[in-house]
């Protein structure tokens, strides 16, 4: 009989850190047999692996390192008996009673990888739940610098879209959907262990996008990604699950094995590949003077005196060239052109550099990571660097006892700018907003700026505005096997982000200019989160047959931000860009805390690998809610029906692996909102002086209680089949699921007279129904040679539910949440045509006015408010990818496509730019303008210019919104690894040198540069061109050593 | 030794094992509450707000700011002067063409903010006028209890005073809003029971009020409740008590005089809080008047969204008030009053010049016309302009309104006069609908039908 020492259990319960406990007690008639089961090509340990002594009923599992231990009366040798799902069986005589190793291969398949799941890892064969894997390598290619904008394509159900060409900048990234308004929407991501923060911490005004806290980590260190997405798999993160959860395991060492050192290196260049057309200098003016012609015709036929004087006299006109002039410019072929827009773009440089030694002992495994990487922006002036270090330990301090740490320090640092909306200090804005014929310098050589844009060549001479993020992401555990297959296991973790903001506008900047004479902010932010968990596993099996383990465990975690600007306005100079120089400065504080407080447990059964049943739960409680709601439970189960291990299809050859898995649970969503969003609080920051100017404290009502105010909640339905035929050459794995949430978080409007405009409260509903599938094909493998596929298609179809008012996006209400319709929807007059005959647009819903012709009645028509429509979607119909992988004699080639349709997108910039002449000097045209009606007869969809009409002063304007759909050859590598002869005798095992190239080829109708373009980091909002950076071309040249 | 099987075993060491499970809930039970409470210290909880002398004193200075961030210091001002003809739309947002065009719609966002605004400076006046009364503190003594309280009552006042002249008769509500549903359905009030509700708030504030001991033209006194009560009086055409309470502001040329020459009380930077004002709001580089930046032009750093038209520019230049505009290095009229860069520029609520004003309509309605120009060639003296040359009663009223006209063309007088003289015609508002503006829809959407819609809106 195993004794079990109460101590120890009370020791490793409570004092979960690194303590050495007494001896077990042994009973010394009894032969003790230990040893090890791992993997025989990677050495790792291999847990929950059964291990039966021949001739007895007696078998244990192994632990987490894969070791087994058992006390038995039989006498060496012994005959042992090792199973393990996704390995061949294997059975050994052996005389040692000691350090048995036990190699087990593995079977191929992509059936039978280890995924990781919530607090534990499960075979893929045993899933009950929806888990996409994206592995080592494939996160790491492209010279993104964040690894979730390398996810796109390679996760069924995962969609990801690159907004902006700025390296450093967040990435859309959406599991099965949008399912908050007002709280987040991103998955919650977790790295080794470490709930990681993935909320932007800029506050500085960078034209609407937002930086990735995410790109502090190297993409080189991962190990692998796991997508958790239906309920099954999330609910044990209960609170944050409803977006799904995004799994990172960093690399570590193997133990027993020799110290391996991998150098790499790449370096290239990025370009824009696709710019935007915009007309030259002749061009714009003669598309002004043939507004200024329509306009005037139009005036008399209406019968108004006033515009047909204004528009008697076309501006560009005379032999002189006076551009800057309101009237008399000189005749269009007078014009010059100023290319701005190559003046802002770049051929950018990108290098990467890693370093990376691991191994491990019998005790020890260990991982050191160095990184560097740089990359340019294709606009000048902006950057992005990140030097990073990575630290992985295990130790095994007794036989039941390891502990472990994972750290990473990293130092981003980003030039920045103003690359989207706004336009002062805007470079995208000031490049392809002026209009062409404009000079940037005058005569005398002084810079000038039009129409409130800067001049660009002092935007990108003088533009500082920098942050500096210094992250550590690390946790430290202590694992202790307390009775064979019983595990405990503690973690502390910790996220802690230095982010350090700084913009200076020199007197040259409209920012900076008199009478502000320069101005300079500093933002410090601290992100500091901190998690202890505690969780005991347990894994066994009865009989042959029975396969049952639980984990249960607890968790805390806190959230702080704290954040100190400081403001200076008035400098002596532009050589002083400190605050301490500002003849005026501000500061300002904020302090926000969450803290949350968590149980939680899976139980799961399987019977025969045939029957599988997991259930999970888990409470939170969340410092952010009512006190009547604190606490938020989240059950979940899922089921899985292994057919083809049915006698009716055991003998069926081609059909390797059928499995039916089907789950529903309740997830929730707190993140997003404010942290104190459920209390009733007065502001501190209404201070008035009380004689003077000398300012004393204010206060005032700020937000009103909420004491109800509870969790947003998600539950979900998934059904899925996943399909292995011809000895798993090919597998299939297919989901389909039906999200619905309730309770949304939302600032809900309640009347002014209450002074207060909005309500933290729950309400309203968001439906998510779609559908996911994944292909992965080997379809030749030789020796020395394979071709595999992978394929993948996903769609999504989103609806409001229930929202009792509708709530408007963006300036202009673009876009509009609303209930009956999908999220992502856009608000629009839809222009129906341009009339042939008078080269009007006819908008649905238009009322002609009076008028003695049809142009005439077409000019004096109103289009009322009640006209405007919802039409058109920026989420797509469905998304994926393609890739295929050959590799022959050395050689190694990967192509990965990715795609969308049915999504569309609102080019706000061709919208500025194709005013049809209404905007005059105060607006570039673009070279879309020169398609406008000009002749009876002529079919087109831009229509005549005038000053009169809708034809180009109705905003709202249906003709810009664009189809979005795209295939993009994302990724194009090819390598070639050299013979083993030949670096042998060098002391070097591997040599591989590479090409990537990345966004090589698209293929879109849409207009703009580039279709996954979006103006803005608010959640609510896609599909908003507005002068991004479109994701650049690039290719990389590289090296990777293995010593 | 007995000898189980193996699964029992297992089993039982298990049971054994997990008696011990909640042990691992001990560290967090016992704490959990105090970790899931955490309290914010950048703004703090409602239930410790007016407690003390001190914090009394801090919520009253916050309903200044409120009153100053949002309602007054940029959008208020334009209900006021945008309709009267004299100002021009420069910028792109029709918020504000609407305004000038009197096609005000009910979705026009900013009569939203404004009216959410006021009734954000209501609430916190309803928070001071609650609670200040109800403290004990020895510290306090009933003097400055009074003032407090007396300062909430006067700023609610100005807070129904300004939503009637805009809308009317508005919902009216005296306690502090403490749930999301309390005030839904209040039905809106007739504007006699609006205009009453101010009259009872300045008495209340006249008897509460002290007395000023030392000059300060940003918070409210007795004198100032006195002043906002002629006005009252002078809107509802009640001449003798508008002269009685303008006469008492008067008398008192410590504290309150007019400044010559007539660009003293806004030039040059250093001159904020002058005798000149009676009340106006007091803004810092933290706190920034969002006026400036309407009104001055790109050069300097505004956006010039509206601009003083070509005429009334040369009518302020020929009367002695060029100080309120310039001209761009390209000869566009913008307005000048609000130029400080930080943005310290005060908003002039009260300026004894428009108590001087008030007086001389008082007494012309009255027909003490001797006494009328008096006060009228007050204004005119100062801004260095022969004494006027009107002699019977219409034409002595109409010189008075014309005075107001250029002595307040950039403050919110111009529209109110107009409808308050009943010349709203003269600059083309014949439909009388267009004399109020609309309620926001927004606000009449979320009321459940309590409230409703202005005629013709």
């Amino acid at each position: 009989m195993i004794k079990i020492d109460l101590s120890r259990i009370l020791f490793t319960v409570l004092l979960p850190a690194f303590i050495v406990l007494s001896a077990r007690a042994q009973n010394n008639n009894n032969t003790t047999i230990t040893g090890r089961v791992y993997d025989d090509k990677s050495g790792t340990g291999l847990p929950g692996a059964t291990v039966h002594l021949k001739g007895t009923t007696h078998e244990v599992v192994t632990d987490q390192q894969g070791r087994f231990r058992f006390l038995t009366g039989q006498h060496l040798p012994v005959e042992i008996i090792v199973t393990y799902v996704g390995y061949q069986r294997k059975e050994i005589s052996e005389n040692r009673n000691s350090n048995i190793d036990i190699p087990l291969t593995a079977v191929s398949g992509q059936l039978n990888d280890v995924v990781v799941v919530g607090y534990g890892t499960q075979n893929r064969r045993d899933l009950t739940s929806s888990i996409s894997t994206v592995k080592q390598g494939e996160v790491a290619a492209q010279p993104v610098a964040s690894f979730d904008a390398q996810l796109q394509g390679k996760a069924p159900g995962l969609q990801i879209n690159s907004n902006t060409g700025v390296p450093g900048d967040g990435v859309f990234v959406r599991i099965r959907g949008t399912t908050s308004i007002n709280a987040d929407n991103n998955p919650l991501y977790i790295i080794d262990g470490v709930f990681v923060n993935n909320q932007t911490l800029q506050t500085l005004n960078t034209g609407g996008r937002a930086t990735s806290p995410l790109a502090d980590l190297n993409p080189a260190d991962i190990q692998n990604v796991e997508v958790l997405k239906d309920a099954d798999a999330t609910a044990i993160y209960g609170s944050r699950g409803a977006n799904g959860v995004i799994i990172i395991t960093t690399k570590r060492g193997n133990f027993n094995n020799a110290p391996k050192l991998v150098v790499d290196a790449s370096a290239g260049v990025a370009k824009g590949s696709r710019l935007w057309g915009l007309t030259t200098g002749p061009q714009h003016a003669t598309l002004e003077n043939e507004y200024y012609t329509n306009s005037e015709a139009d005036a008399i036929a209406l019968g108004n005196t006033s515009g047909e004087a204004t528009y008697a006299t076309p501006p560009f006109v005379g032999n002189v060239w006076n551009p800057t002039a309101a009237t008399n410019r000189g005749t269009p072929n007078l014009q010059h052109t100023y290319d701005r827009e190559h003046e802002l773009f770049r051929t950018a440089g990108l290098q990467n550099y890693n370093l990376s030694l691991s191994g491990g002992n019998k005790e020890t495994q260990y991982y050191f990571g160095v990184g560097e990487s740089h990359q340019d922006a294709i606009i000048r002036p902006l950057w992005f660097e990140r030097s990073s270090f990575r630290f992985n330990l295990d130790q095994k301090v007794t036989d039941w006892l390891s502990v472990g740490t994972s750290n990473s320090f990293s130092r981003s640092y980003r030039k920045q700018g103003r690359a989207g909306d706004g336009p002062d200090g805007g470079l995208l804005q000031s490049a392809i907003n002026t209009a062409t014929y404009l000079p940037p310098t005058n005569a005398a050589g002084t810079p000038l700026d039009y129409a409130g844009f800067d001049n660009l060549s002092i935007l990108i001479k003088y533009y500082d505005m920098h942050t500096i993020s210094l992250r550590y992401i690390g946790n430290v555990y202590a694992d202790a096997q307390i009775l064979p297959g019983l595990k405990f296991r503690s973690s502390w973790s910790l996220d802690w982000n230095n982010y350090n903001e700084f913009e200076y506008w020199n007197n040259f900047t409209q920012d900076g200019a008199a009478p502000t004479n320069g101005l300079a902010s500093t933002i410090l932010t601290q992100n500091s989160s901190w998690v202890n968990e505690q969780t005991l596993t347990y894994k066994t099996t009865f009989g042959s047959k029975s396969h049952f383990g639980f984990v249960v465990g607890n968790t805390l975690q806190s959230n702080l931000i704290q954040s100190t600007t400081a403001t200076g306005t008035g400098f002596p100079n532009n050589s002083y860009t400190s605050i301490a120089s500002a003849a005026i400065t501000t500061s300002s504080q904020t302090w926000n805390k969450g803290n949350l407080a968590s149980y939680f447990g899976r139980l799961d059964y399987n019977w025969d690998n045939r029957y599988f049943l997991e259930v999970s739960a888990r409470g939170d409680g969340s410092s952010k809610f009512g006190t009547n709601n604190k606490w938020g439970y989240f059950p979940s189960v899922g089921a899985a029906w292994r057919i083809k291990d049915e006698n009716f299809l055991k003998t069926v050859q081609w059909l390797s692996d059928l499995k039916l898995r089907g789950s529903y649970g309740i997830t929730g969503n707190q993140n997003g909102i404010s942290d104190y969003a459920a209390q009733g609080l007065w502001s501190g920051g209404y201070a008035y002086p009380d004689n003077g100017s000398t300012y004393q404290p204010g206060t005032a009502p700020l937000q009103l209680a909420n004491p109800n105010l509870k969790w947003e909640r998600t539950a979900q339905a998934n059904i899925g089949v996943d399909v292995g035929l011809f000895a798993d050459r090919i597998t299939i794995n297919a989901n389909v699921y039906d999200k619905t949430t309730t309770h949304e978080l939302l600032q809900l409007p309640i009347p002014a007279i209450s002074g207060f405009s909005t309500y933290n409260s729950n309400a309203g509903e968001i439906s998510n129904k779609g559908y996911e599938v994944g292909i992965h094909s080997v379809n030749l493998r030789g020796k020395g040679f394979s071709w595999t596929t992978d394929f993948s298609i996903s769609g999504n179809v989103s609806k409001v539910v229930s929202l009792s008012t509708p709530i408007y996006q963006y300036s202009r209400d673009w876009l509009v949440i609303q209930q009956g319709h999908p999220l992502y929807s856009f608000w629009l007059y839809k222009q129906l045509y341009v009339d042939p005959q008078t080269g009007n647009s006819v908008f649905q819903g238009q009322v002609n006015g009076t008028g003695n012709t049809k142009n005439a009645q077409q000019l004096n028509a109103t289009v009322p408010a009640t006209a405007r429509q919802v039409m058109g979607n920026a989420a797509p119909k469905f998304f994926g990818g393609l890739n295929n992988t050959v590799s022959f004699a050395g050689f190694d080639l990967s192509a990965l496509f990715t795609y969308q349709y049915g999504n569309d997108v609102l080019d706000l910039q061709r919208y500025f730019g194709e005013g049809g002449g209404t905007r005059d000097a105060n607006r570039v045209l673009q070279s879309s303008q020169l398609r406008r009606w000009t002749t009876p007869g002529q079919i087109t969809e831009t229509p005549r210019e005038t000053a009169y009409g809708n034809n180009y002063v109705l905003q709202q304007n249906s003709r810009f919104l664009e189809n979005g759909g795209y295939i993009r050859l994302k990724e194009l590598s090819v390598g070639y690894t050299l013979p083993a002869k030949t670096t042998a005798p060098l002391h070097v095992k591997l040599v591989r040198v590479y090409v990537v190239g990345s966004n090589v080829w698209l293929y879109t109708k849409y207009q703009g540069p580039d279709p996954e373009a979006n103006v803005t980091s608010i959640q609510t909002i896609q599909g908003l061109d507005l002068g991004t950076p479109p994701q650049p071309r690039s290719v990389q040249f590289g090296l990777n050593v293995t010593f | 030794m007995q000898r189980f099987h193996p699964y029992t075993i297992r089993l039982r060491s298990l049971i054994r094992v997990l008696r011990y499970l909640p042990l691992l809930a001990l560290p967090v039970v016992s704490g959990c509450k105090k970790f899931l409470t955490v309290l914010p210290v950048t703004d703090v909880s409602d239930a410790v707000t007016i407690v003390d002398a001190t914090s009394s004193e801090t919520a009253v200075r916050g309903v200044y700011r409120t009153m100053a961030e949002n309602y007054y210091g940029g959008l208020y001002e334009t209900f006021g002067y945008l309709g009267g003809d004299d100002i021009v739309w420069t910028g792109s947002q029709s918020v504000i063409q609407q305004f000038i065009s009197h096609t005000v719609a009910a979705d026009n966002d900013n009569l939203e903010s404004v009216w959410s605004g006021i009734y954000k400076t209501i609430n916190g006046a309803n928070q001071v006028i609650a609670k200040v009364p109800l403290v004990v503190d020895p510290t306090f003594t009933a003097g400055q209890q009074n003032q407090l309280t007396g300062e909430g009552y006067f700023l609610r006042a100005l807070c129904y005073f300004d939503l009637a002249r805009c809308w009317g008769g508005v919902p009216i509500t005296l306690v502090p809003t403490t749930s999301a549903t309390q005030k839904t359905s209040t039905p809106r009030s007739t504007l006699a029971q609006t205009y009453a509700q101010v009259l009872s708030d300045l008495n209340k504030a006249d008897s509460l009020l002290l007395k000023d001991t030392v000059q300060n033209p940003i918070r409210a006194s007795k004198e100032v409740a006195w002043a906002l009560k002629a006005r009252y009086y002078l809107y509802q055409q009640d001449w003798a008590n508008a002269e009685a309470y303008a006469s008492e502001v008067l008398a008192d040329n410590t504290f309150y005089q007019l400044l010559t020459p007539f660009s003293s009380w806004f030039q040059p930077a250093s001159a904020v809080g002058t005798k000149e004002s009676v009340l106006e709001l007091s803004y810092n580089a933290t706190y920034t008047n969002g006026s400036r930046g309407n009104w001055q032009p790109p050069a300097t750093g505004g956006t010039r969204q509206w601009a003083p038209s070509a005429t009334i520019a040369t009518l302020l230049t020929d009367s002695g008030r060029g100080a309120f505009v310039a001209q761009t290095s390209t000869g566009l009229w913008y307005g000048n009053l609000f130029y400080r860069s930080p943005a310290t520029d005060p908003s002039y609520i009260i300026r004894i010049a428009e108590v001087y004003l008030i007086r001389a309509e008082a007494r012309a309605e009255q027909g003490e016309l001797s006494g009328a120009l008096s006060d009228l060639n007050a204004i005119r003296t100062r801004a260095a302009q022969p004494n006027s040359t009107a002699t019977t009663q219409p034409d002595i009223i109409q010189a008075i309104y014309n005075e107001n006209r250029l002595e307040f063309a950039l403050e919110p007088h111009r529209w109110f006069d107009l409808v308050r003289w009943g010349q709203a015609a003269t600059v083309g508002v014949t439909n009388p609908d267009n004399l109020l503006f609309p309620i926001p829809t927004q606000e009449i959407t979320l009321s459940n039908g309590a409230l409703t819609q202005n005629p013709g809106y």
